[in-house]
């Protein structure tokens, strides 16, 4: 095995980088593999595609296995070593080719969506089980896949913004903030404070609805109707906020290659700041009436556990990884952005479980009230970046989503996109939410998958 | 608990909605045929507090069995198309269809052409359009009440 490529990467991760994502480029000739060094520092390994083949490196990083089955659905690539090479955007196979086989007496299979039973995304899963207790979990999602990353090819990098932004409402801002600071780099243009300062605030904006709404369902996957409807209430009142400074609850549009036009006079800061206070207020207390409520907290503790050991090799990221006592978090080394002194926070029981992933949340809403009331302490005016160090024509760059970290890699021939790449932290966890579920009772699926509130529609894009 | 509860009967004294007139419902069965997940997080919400869509005899079901409308977000892809349809088959007559948020209704759709099919009204009979991008939760409630309006009148 003295692949130069192989070699390569296991230089990367001996040198104590973590794998960050892996995809397919010019038209399937190569494959790109991206690695986030302890200082934040992206780190690029690139492979020609020989005969139709190259050198797997699932071995050497577990967490690239969604990504080599990608790459070898959408653009015909065999990885050698990668065996059972299964696949995951394409669904008409059977049953053996995408499942892992489970025999045994008693061993049984339940199949459960694309279509499930609330307002839920479509994603399948097919549990594999003895009596009530979870063998295995094999995650077949991809039904919302519409090829986003392939139809924005050609078009120029204003306009490919859209296609980054629309793959996911959820994680709206980050996907476009990620696109941004790709484009950016690749243009070889700087963000001055004021624009990071612009991109932060929508950032934490994001991270606040969304860290709201993630605790609301996690009460719902215990049954808890009140918590759900007075945390939901509470994600309402941040949504309302979003579309009071920047005309959109999901601030779509307010994020752009090159600079921001986002504007906010005093008075809408001096409104967004006494808002923000009064949703931290209401939602500390609705935190101490869970804290308190024993039947709720009873249901949390070792439920989905993830050992610290597992979330790394599988590359967990955000909440989920925190809350598994993985201290790393994209926004301590944002140089892009206004997190200067920014560190990561744990929960004082730091398990994996889902009371620990629910815990996580509820600090990180606090750490985000008070970012917020710091970064809107004046009016913002809109600016442009700056000229910086020279263009590439490879871009990348990687944003702390509410979800983990994303991953987006541009890149571009004369200012139109020849390949873009979009890797969520909603897509980095999916492998881990199976991994989760394994060993638990079939009933605590729904909490379980709730603890770790995934998009289904930017792992699909 | 105890709390909680005194925290959101403060809600709702704050919020003070008025009580529907009308002793009608339907039931209303959600599938996601491909949508960036706007229009999930806006439908969840229209059954929070703040617009409460219970109130008016509208609450979701967990089978298209039991469910009067067929909610339908997303521009429908090639993966969806058929359980789109299974669960169209499975609803009792008569049914309708909503397409709710401007991918449903094909309005500035972003996707490769081979992947999806098109909008819902490709694939479904469409009975309400809610555009959008996504609808808000207040647009999601006011068109379903002035749909079960109609379908009542149409009914009697």
């Amino acid at each position: 095995m003295s692949d130069p490529y192989r070699t390569r990467v296991t230089d990367a991760l001996d040198a104590g980088c973590r794998f960050a994502g892996l995809y397919a480029s010019a038209g399937g000739t190569v494959v790109r593999a991206a690695f986030v060094a302890p200082d934040g520092s992206i780190r690029l390994e690139t492979a020609p595609v020989e005969a139709g083949r190259v050198p797997t490196i699932v071995d050497l990083a577990p967490a690239a296995g969604w990504d080599e089955r990608e790459a070898a659905d959408l653009y015909a690539i065999g990885f050698d070593g990668h065996e059972p090479l299964r696949p995951l955007v394409v669904h008409d196979l059977d049953l053996a080719r995408w499942t892992v086989a489970v025999r045994g007496d008693d061993a049984y299979q339940i199949a459960v969506g694309p279509i499930h039973a609330g307002v839920i995304e479509s994603g399948h899963f097919r549990f594999h089980v003895v009596g009530d207790r979870i063998l295995q979990v094999d995650t077949r999602l991809f039904y919302k896949h519409r090829g986003l990353e392939r139809a924005a090819e050609g078009r120029s990098l204003e306009d490919g913004l859209a296609y980054a932004m629309r793959a996911c409402a959820a994680c709206a801002v980050s996907n476009s903030v990620s696109y941004a600071h790709a484009c950016e780099e690749a243009l070889g243009l700087r963000p001055p404070p004021e624009l990071a300062r612009s991109r932060t605030i929508l950032l934490e904006l994001e991270r606040t609805w969304s860290h709201l709404n993630d605790i609301a369902a996690i009460c719902a996957g215990v049954g808890l109707a009140a918590g759900n409807t007075f945390f939901a209430a509470l994600t309402e009142r941040a949504r309302r906020l979003n579309e009071m400074l920047t005309g959109h609850r999901f601030l779509f549009g307010s994020v752009q290659v090159g600079g921001s036009r986002l504007a906010l006079d005093a008075s809408n800061v001096a409104a967004a700041c006494d808002e923000i206070a009064a949703i931290s207020a209401d939602s500390r207390s609705g935190w101490r009436d869970l804290l308190f409520n024993a039947s709720f907290q009873d249901r949390l503790p070792g439920i989905g556990t993830v050992e610290a050991e597992d979330a790394r090799s599988l590359g967990a990221v955000g909440p989920a990884a925190r809350a598994s006592g993985i201290d790393e978090d994209a926004r301590s080394s944002s140089g892009r952005l206004a997190y200067d002194g920014f560190s990561p926070v744990a929960p004082h029981r730091v398990a994996g479980d889902a009371q620990a992933r629910l815990e996580q949340r509820a600090i990180e809403l606090l750490q985000s009230f008070e970012l917020l009331a710091e970064l809107l302490d004046r009016p913002l005016e809109p600016v442009a970046a700056e000229r910086g160090d020279g263009e590439r024509s490879v871009g990348i760059a990687r944003v702390e989503s509410p979800r983990g970290a994303t991953l987006c890699a541009v890149e571009h021939g004369g200012g139109r996109i020849e390949r873009l790449h979009l890797r969520t932290g909603s897509y980095a966890n999916w492998p881990v939410v199976a991994h989760a579920a394994a060993g638990n009772l079939l009933p605590d699926f729904p909490l379980i998958n709730k603890s770790f509130e995934l998009c289904y529609a930017c792992a699909d894009r | 608990m105890l709390t909680l509860l005194r925290n959101l009967r403060r809600v709702r004294r704050e919020l003070s909605l008025p009580a529907p007139e009308r002793g009608r419902s339907l039931a209303l069965r959600h599938v996601d045929a491909g949508s960036c997940n706007g229009c999930e997080h806006e439908l969840t919400l229209a059954s929070s507090p703040y617009y409460d869509i219970q109130r008016y005899g509208f609450g979701i079901v967990a089978s298209p069995r039991h469910a009067d409308v067929l909610l339908v977000t997303g521009t429908v892809t090639t993966r969806m198309r058929e359980p789109l349809l299974a669960a169209y088959r499975a609803m009792p007559e008569p049914r309708r269809v909503v397409a709710v948020g401007d991918c449903a209704l094909g309005r500035g759709v972003l996707a490769l052409d081979s992947e999806i099919v098109g909008p819902v009204e490709a694939v479904l009979p469409v009975d309400l359009r809610i555009p959008g991008c996504p609808p808000s939760p207040a647009t999601i409630t006011n068109a379903l009440i002035e749909f079960s309006d109609r379908t009542a009148a149409e009914a009697l």
